[in-house]
């Protein structure tokens, strides 16, 4: 269970082929393997075309700068990733997604955890309060992005409720110090949703014996909480804390609709940052440099996190 | 085994995921489109003013050319008046069929434009913002209307010179002009009043607007600002705007129309007394700060928490039809450092114009200068200056009698008309013309917030940009191979 090289996936069981001779056991392989490819072949061309083409194409355009529509204009090597390290707004970028990562992805487990431990109580109507929990998986990014837009609105927004209170010139979205918090929350209440529902359904996976025997023991409520829900749905956090980190390094959809990266660059975050270097400013090479350097990033982060977290990680 | 499940299948999303970001122009990185603002010159207007006839079939014989209209006009303006328009065409003609297609914002639609140019998918007419004028025509994707106005002789002495300047590229008319607007002062008469201020004399110049705007903010006893005197969204086009009235050139060689533009000046003391102004009025509290969103200027104005802003002349329209008689809304000129400004120079004439793309068929092009010359007529004109506070583009469109009738109703129009008549046609007020129009106006808008914030002085920030604004235009021009 220690392995973590992906290619003990991937090879075949080969055990049975000891009954053939050298030859057989060769052919076998052969025919095994174009079976497997078969298999796999509507999975692989959807891959090799949106994803290992693209992929190439990037390499190559980073190493150019293009014209205004994207056709390769000069080659320049190395010089737009050592732009990336020369210029601040890669480096801000970076530290601002960082940042962002931060506050968004231990909020939402946190905040789902508590809302699926509610949810999972035995109550007549539960399943009216677990769909509220979770009414945020149905609607979309943009959606949300500007309902909050209008929520976090100067004039009209929460603004208005908080002037009634007392509370004035909150600015949200206008200022550098509020803005990627602003977004950062929508995000969180954006996630919250799918999370709920995942935590839940780990939890309801979990046996009941186990309570039980606990309780025979003498365990209360918060032993039983720290001693055997959450070592259960250990598994369920890490593979939530890999899909929430990755889904907030690549947040799109709010930034665009709410700051377009503004005010101050505070807001910047990378992939915006690649689509405002690639669509708006036709900076091809140098988007394509930032979005191979979110690739590594990502890469690495995703595998130290498989080093580190996943050992404490308890599986069934 | 399910641990390297978990590793497979994370590495495979996230490898899909990553490169959704850097895949080849065609693909957007969103998922749901998001239909965006319309670009600022564009009016919101509440009411519809007439339903649009019943669409016409399309063209089933051969013989009829189907031409594709891009426009980026949302709301009222797209859903009602161009669609009505093309009806319009379509009805008249025997040889051609024009259908409207909304693609978004102008930057929305450049972009599906240069998708398009690859795979062969363009429209035969295209409506594109004053800042991709450059671009378009170094792009070498289009046919310039002048082409068209040779060949037949097509009278242009009706149409506004100032408007037609803008659009006029190494002594070409690259493309036709179609909605066009410059920004205004919009102002409160009843809090001119109440605060002792003359309502029908309004502030003309920057020192003025200050003295003005610090009479008209209220603040409680707790020193909380609850009306501003003025409010302006961080919007680079009032930037350009406010540097042309005060003379100064955005880029060199006279703004890029004696030769090519190879670098950015708007870092001059004109362009420095404008941030100056801008930032003394905001460390007052006398200048409201809303970010970026000319919207939330407006929606401020109409819930009277400031006193003054300044708009594009075509929100008007829907600025009168928000307040509704609540308040008295007067208009003045954009303002000018000084008096002698408004002898010397003025505005920009920006908006949107109409573009001719060059792979298309020949038919479709004669197609589509039908097209263009039928929005330009005076009814179509009028027709659309009343729609949307747009100017017209010809003199003779304000004779029409649906323009007299719109102007009696809105007054407040006559400013825009005269501003528009009182600027002088020079280098100056045919404003900038560089290939990353759209870079630039950014880069400004990126020095605005750094002003206000507090982190660099005017100077200091538009030294900064000027040098960003330079490298992008050197890049550009060397990937064009214009150098």
């Amino acid at each position: 269970m220690d392995q973590n090289i992906p290619q003990t996936a991937l090879t075949p069981e080969l055990s049975f082929s000891s009954k053939f001779g050298k030859r057989g056991r060769q052919k076998r392989a052969v025919k095994t393997f174009f079976q497997a490819i078969l298999y796999l072949s509507p999975a692989l061309i959807l891959f090799i075309t949106f994803v290992f083409i693209p992929l190439i194409r990037s390499f190559e355009i980073s190493a150019y700068i293009t014209d205004p529509i994207g056709r390769l204009a000069k080659f320049v090597g190395l010089m737009n990733y050592e732009r990336l390290f020369q210029t601040t707004t890669f480096m801000n970028s970076f530290s601002r997604t960082l940042l962002f990562v931060l506050y968004t992805v231990p909020t939402t487990i946190l905040i789902s955890l508590g809302l699926a431990l509610l949810g999972d109580l035995r109550l007549k109507g539960i399943s009216v309060f677990r769909m509220i929990f979770s009414i945020s998986i149905a609607i979309s990014g943009a959606t949300a992005s500007l309902m909050f837009l209008y929520i976090y609105h100067p004039t009209i927004g929460v603004n208005y409720l908080l002037n009634l209170v007392g509370i004035h010139n909150m600015t949200w979205l206008v200022s550098q110090k509020t803005a990627l918090l602003s977004v950062a929350l929508t995000t969180v209440w954006l996630q919250i949703g799918l999370n709920t529902v995942i935590l839940l359904a780990a939890r309801q996976t979990i046996p009941e014996e186990l309570f039980e025997s606990a309780m025979i023991d003498g365990a209360n409520s918060w032993n039983k909480f720290l001693h055997i829900t959450l070592p259960m749905l250990s598994s369920t956090f890490f593979f939530l804390m890999v899909v929430d980190t990755l889904a907030a390094f690549q947040t799109f959809t709010p930034i665009h609709v709410m700051t377009k990266g503004g005010p101050l660059e505070s807001t910047n975050l990378l992939v915006y940052s690649i689509y405002r270097e690639f669509y708006f400013n036709g900076k091809y090479g140098f988007a394509a440099s930032q979005a191979i350097m979110l690739f590594f990033i990502m890469l690495l982060l995703t595998i130290l996190q498989f080093v580190f977290v996943e050992r404490k990680v308890h599986y069934e | 085994m399910k641990k390297s499940l978990y590793y497979i299948v994370s590495l495979l999303v996230l490898i899909a995921m990553v490169l959704s970001a850097c895949a080849p122009a065609a693909e957007a990185p969103l998922e749901e489109p998001v239909a965006e603002e319309p670009a600022a010159e564009e009016p919101a207007i509440e009411e519809p003013v007439a339903e649009p006839t019943p669409t016409l079939a399309p063209p089933t014989t051969e013989e009829v050319v189907k031409i594709d209209f891009w426009h980026s006009m949302g709301g009222d303006l797209g859903g009602i008046a161009i669609p009505q328009m093309a009806n319009d065409f379509n009805a008249s003609q025997t040889q051609c069929y024009v259908e409207p297609i909304f693609q978004g914002s102008y930057d929305d639609a450049l972009n599906k434009l240069k998708a398009g140019l690859q795979s062969k998918d363009t429209p035969a007419v295209m409506q594109l913002y004053d800042i991709g004028t450059r671009l378009m025509v170094d792009l070498k994707v289009i046919v310039p209307v002048q082409d068209f106005i040779d060949r037949e002789n097509y009278d242009v002495s009706d149409l506004e010179p100032n408007v037609l300047a803008y659009y006029t590229v190494e002594g070409k008319q690259a493309s036709m002009p179609f909605n066009s607007s410059t920004p205004m002062l919009y102002y409160n008469k009843d809090m001119f009043a109440a605060a002792g201020l003359d309502p029908e004399n309004p502030p003309r110049t920057f020192e003025e607007v200050w003295e003005a705007a610090r009479v008209l903010t209220q603040k409680d006893a707790a020193g909380n600002v609850s009306v501003s005197g003025i409010s302006m969204s961080i919007y680079g086009w009032f930037f350009e705007q406010l540097l042309a009235v005060s003379g100064g050139y955005y880029v060199n060689n006279a703004n890029g129309r004696d030769a090519l533009a190879t670098e950015a000046t708007f870092n001059s003391p004109e362009g420095v007394a404008v941030l100056e102004w801008w930032k003394g009025m905001y460390d007052e509290g006398i200048m409201g700060n809303y970010g970026r969103a000319n919207a939330d200027v407006r929606t401020a104005f109409y819930a009277e928490q400031t006193a003054m802003f300044i708009d594009s002349t075509a929100v008007l329209r829907g600025a009168m039809d928000t307040v509704a008689g609540k308040f008295e809304i007067g208009t003045a000129y954009l303002p000018r450092p000084n008096e002698e400004a408004f002898d010397t120079s003025g505005t920009i004439i920006g908006g949107g114009s109409l573009w001719m793309i060059s792979d298309r068929p020949q038919e479709e092009l004669d197609c589509a200068w039908e097209f263009i010359k039928f929005q330009s007529s005076p009814d179509q004109q009028a027709y659309w200056h009343t729609m949307s506070g747009y100017f017209p583009i010809r003199q003779t469109a304000y004779d029409v009698p649906l323009a007299k009738d719109w102007r009696a109703q809105y007054p407040q129009f006559e400013t825009a008309v005269n501003q528009l008549h009182l600027a002088p046609n020079n280098r100056v007020t045919q404003g900038g013309l560089i290939g990353v129009f759209p870079t630039a106006r950014q880069t400004i808008e990126a020095a605005i917030e750094e002003v206000l914030a507090g982190v660099a002085t005017p100077q200091e920030a538009l030294d900064k940009a000027a040098q960003i604004v330079t490298d992008a235009i050197v890049e550009y021009n060397i990937s064009m191979g214009l150098d």
